[in-house]
Formats: C-alpha cells, structure tokens, sequence
C-alpha cells in the first residue's frame, strides 16, 4: 500500500513518548535523524516537541509523508492538529527534533528562503487569513503577484480558481462581506491557485454544507491525483469515511493511530 | 513595483488621513523655510557680497590744501582710477541731501565743521593696496572703505543663515519623526495583514516596500508643495527685488529633500514591525 507508510495496522513504531535529546543537537545527530528518512519524501518529522508555556501541545511526533500522499490529519479539538500544521509552514519552529518539508530543513532555514518555501504551499486557514482591506480576487491574485506573473494571467488564474469555488460573481466583494462558507472557499481558491507541491489544509470543509464539503474532497483527491500532496486537518468522521485515505490520528499531541480508514 | 503594490499604496495614502496632512503640511513649511533661506543666501552673495563689486574708498583729509595734493598723489599713483574731491560745503550738502529731517541742523553748521573728503572708486583688487596706502599718507586723517561694512554684513548674514539653516534641518528632522509615526500607525493597524502576508510567501521587501514609498511620497509632495510657496513668494516679490531669483536646482532639490526625509522616517517607522521566529 503506497498510503501507508506503517502499514495498516494502526501499529506506529517509535511515534509516541518524547525521546530525551541532549540540548545541543552534534551535526552528525542530525544527520542520522535526517537520514531515518527516504530523502524524496515530501515531510519528515522526528522527536518534535512543541510546548505553549510549558504546556504540550506535541509530545514527540515522528512521521513521513510521500510526495502525492493524501493525508488525514484528525483527533479531537486541542489534539494538536492546528499546531502540527504550522510546524509544517514554518509559522513556528518546534521545541525540539528534526523537521523536513518538501526538501527543505526548516531549522536551519534563512529567513530569506521562508516566503520562497511557503510559495510553493497552500495553505487553507482554519481562521481562513484573508486579508481584510483587499477583495475577493485581490486576495486570490496577491499570491500570484509575488511570482511577478503578468496582470492578464493573475486575472485568468485567479478567475478560473474561483469559478471552481462557484465564487466567481464575488470577485469584487470584500471578505467581510461573504458568509463564512464563502470567505472559506476564497481561503481554498487561494491555496490553490499557486498549483503548489504541498497543499495544508486546517478544517477546510469547517464552515460548509455536506454537499459543498464532500465536492471539496473530490477537489482535493483530483488535485492529489495529479501529483500534489494533501494534508488535510479535520475532525469530521464521515467526510474521512466518505473519502478514505491514510489518517493519523492525533490525542492530546501524539499520533496514536496511523491508518488507512476505510468507509464503515 | 506591481499593481497590488500600487493599489497598497494609495491605501496606505488614504488611510494615512489626518496624519499623513500634517506630515505633508509640516514637509511644506520646512522645505519652503529650507528654499527661502537658501534663495535669500545666494542673493546676498550675488548682489550685495559679491568680490568683484567696485569699492569705494574714502579718505577724510586734514584740510583742503591737503585734500588736493592727496587728489594728486593718487591720480600719479593709480592713473585711471575714478577720484573726486568733495569741498567740505559739498559735503555740508551731500549729508543734507542724505538725511532730510536733519537737512535743517547739518545747513545752519559752519561749513568747516565739515572735513574735505577725496573719493575712489576702484575695484576690489586695487582696493587692497590703495587702503593701507593712504592709511599711510600724512595728508589723511580716516580712511573708510565700502568692502569694511561689506565684511561686516558678510559676517552678520552668515550668523543668521547658519541658525536659520540648523533650524531648516530640525524641522526635516521633525518631518521624518512625523512619517515614522504616521507609517508606525499604519504597521500597527496593519499588523495582522502583515502576518498573514508572511505566512502566505511575501517577502519583507514586497511588505516594507509600499510603506516606503508612501513615506517617500508623502515627503516628495510636501517638496512640492514648498517648491510650489517658493515660486509664488519668488513671483510676489518680484516688483520688489526684480534681481531675486529661486534656482532650479533648488525647485528640484526641495521634492527630492522631502521624499529622502519620508523615506528615512518610514524606514524607521517599519522598525517597529515583529520578525519572523
Ligand atoms: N498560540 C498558542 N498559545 C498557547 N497555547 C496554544 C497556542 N496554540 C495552540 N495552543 C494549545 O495547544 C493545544 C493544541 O492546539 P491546536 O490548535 O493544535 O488543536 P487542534 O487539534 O487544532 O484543535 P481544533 O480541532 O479545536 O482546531 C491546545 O491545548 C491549545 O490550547
Ligand atoms: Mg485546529
């Protein structure tokens, strides 16, 4: 099973229990860590930690993604599914362990490199980040400009994106004018329209109606087929059933469970 | 710069309001204050200062018998060189003309209360020897020369241009404070924005850059704006001092002056924006 990269037992080796690290990692230490996993895969996370005034939120998660997985990330609310997330575009660093993203050492990234690493993700917002004082298609081809893509192509882009989000009469329409559901789907037209290696998705079927959530899925499984790899966060048990793929099942931040679901 | 720049910063132009008025008022006033110094500098020196502007000369004699053998002496030394001899009835006259509301007094004295004088005009070169020459002769009693208050007026223009200058540059500094707030309001409301920004791959130079140049606008419009109240005053004056004159160079420097103030206070107004972890 291609999936699946501990089978389908649900039996994770090594995954829980934060492994005792000496504070200062040596090189080769970390190149052993690194060299736990396939170098070709998409993401590599090893012993992180992650801690919110000395409250964990992740206690030792260690995991691999392939590049083209799909994968569910679920567990209840405060599990640390929103916090794996951000680990995983840099919008924080771990306490401590290893983590590699599409070929990139997140550590010892630059700053410089980061907005050049995030270009390449999309990610959908559990709170959506939709810049307020910009409209609809402002938003959508914000992220276009910064490729320095001609204004005829952003234009088309973005028109195309959001017409597959049926938003496209709303182009004009500032985010606080659209209903929850809708500044969801411009949050997703957004992280789509990049066409990126990695897609994160926190929740992004939070805010819709089943139908609209189960046609997200269907989006997104087509978008996986075609080569993108697919994290989605979500709590919601039947869309994963409905939609079944490799879920790694996360309680009070460890991974108790990693496994394909099948539909009941 | 691209279209999602351009469009941030007429935002930012707009949202600056009230602020973002002053700033531009305050750039105005410190650029036009700056211009006018400046004008009124180069006119001093042009007009009144300038070195190669003939002298005068004039040697008080002790009587009028020396008086013409000084006249003399001078017309063998410097031939060529304008001189008059001034009967102390002429200079009786000459004072009168000078200040009417006296007219009366100085005409009722004894013409001999007045000293003969001898005049010479010559230029700022001949000006040197010719000074110390006659310093020299027995025949002078006082010697005074038009480049002596010339010197003292240099002196007094400088006191006033250089605390009008240090003045001129407080209030650009005051101008730079007043966009760094102006853009520090800005980042602050902002702040979110510019978060989601990062996260979603901008880099700090497509963040930072629509503040500076809002910064260097609302400097350069100032710039303008003084350069505008310089031209007006230039063209007010003008019946006045025909000779005034505001350089180009100083129409254009005044915009670039602003906008480098601008930037520099947007530049430090940024500083307060948080880094990435
Ligand atoms: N910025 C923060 N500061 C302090 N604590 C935080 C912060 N972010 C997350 N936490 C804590 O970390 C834990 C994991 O939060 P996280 O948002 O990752 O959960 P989640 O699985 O995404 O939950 P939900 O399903 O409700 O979105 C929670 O206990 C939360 O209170
Ligand atoms: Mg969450």
């Amino acid at each position: 099973m291609l999936h699946s990269r501990f089978g389908d037992t649900g039996e994770i080796p090594n995954c829980t229990g934060a492994r005792a690290r000496p504070p200062q990692r040596t090189a080769t230490d970390r190149g052993l860590a690194l060299a736990e996993f396939v170098l070709p895969g998409m993401i590599a996370l090893n012993g992180i930690t992650k801690s919110y005034n000395g409250r964990p939120a992740l206690r030792g998660i260690s995991t691999a993604v392939d590049r083209g997985e799909f994968i569910y990330l679920t567990g209840p609310s405060g599990a640390g599914k929103s916090t794996f997330l951000r680990l995983l575009y840099r919008a924080e660093l771990p306490d401590s362990g290893v983590i590699m993203v599409n070929g990139a050492d997140l550590m010892m990234m630059r700053r410089r490199e980061v907005a050049e690493f995030r270009r390449r993700l999309g990610v959908v917002f559990q709170d959506f980040k939709l810049l307020r004082r910009r409209t609809v298609g402002e938003n959508v081809t914000f992220v276009l400009s910064l490729l320095n893509l001609p204004d005829r192509e952003q234009q088309r882009r973005a028109y195309l994106v959001l017409k597959q989000m049926g938003l496209q009469h709303r182009m004009h329409a500032y985010p606080d004018e659209l209903s929850g559901g809708e500044q969801q789907r411009v949050a997703i037209a957004r992280a789509l329209v990049l066409q990126p290696d990695l897609i994160l998705a926190d929740e992004p079927s939070g805010n819709l109606d089943p139908e609209r959530s189960h046609e997200l899925l269907e989006l997104l499984k087509t978008i996986n087929y075609q080569g993108t790899t697919v994290v989605v966060a979500t709590h919601d048990r039947t869309l994963i059933e409905a939609h079944p793929a490799r879920t790694l099942f996360l309680e009070h931040g460890r991974v108790v469970r990693d496994a394909w679901v099948t539909a009941p | 710069m691209n279209r999602h720049a351009w469009q941030e910063i007429k935002r930012q132009l707009r949202e600056s309001g009230a602020a973002g008025i002053v700033a531009v008022v305050l750039v105005a006033v410190a650029s036009a204050w700056g211009g006018i110094l400046w004008t009124v500098h180069s006119w001093v020196q042009t007009e009144l200062l300038a070195g190669n502007r003939p002298a005068t000369v004039v040697a008080i004699a002790r009587g009028p018998a020396e008086a013409a053998a000084l006249h003399d002496a001078i017309r063998a030394n410097m031939p060529g060189v304008a001189t008059a001899t001034l009967a102390p009835r002429k200079v009786q006259e000459e004072l009168a003309s000078w200040f009417p509301e006296l007219a009366t007094v100085l005409l009722t004295l004894d013409e001999r209360s007045f000293p003969p004088l001898v005049e010479v005009e010559v230029t700022a070169a001949q000006e040197e020897t010719l000074v110390p020459w006659l310093q020299a002769r027995p025949e002078v009693t006082l010697v005074e020369s038009s480049r002596a208050w010339q010197s003292r007026l240099e002196h007094t223009v400088s006191r006033f241009l250089i605390a009008g200058f240090a003045l001129a540059l407080a209030l650009l500094v005051g101008c730079g404070v007043v966009v760094l707030l102006v853009v520090r309001l800005l980042v602050l409301a902002h702040a979110d924005e510019i978060a989601i920004m990062r996260l979603i791959g901008a880099h700090e130079g497509d963040i930072r850059r629509p503040y500076l140049f809002c910064g260097s606008l609302l400097g350069a419009t100032g710039g303008v704006l003084g350069a505008s109240i310089l031209v007006g005053l230039e063209v007010a004056l003008r019946g006045m001092l025909p000779t005034l004159e505001v350089s180009s160079w100083v129409l254009g420097g005044l915009p670039f002056g602003g906008a480098l103030a601008g930037v520099a206070g947007a530049a430090f107004g940024l500083a307060s924006l948080p880094s990435e972890p």
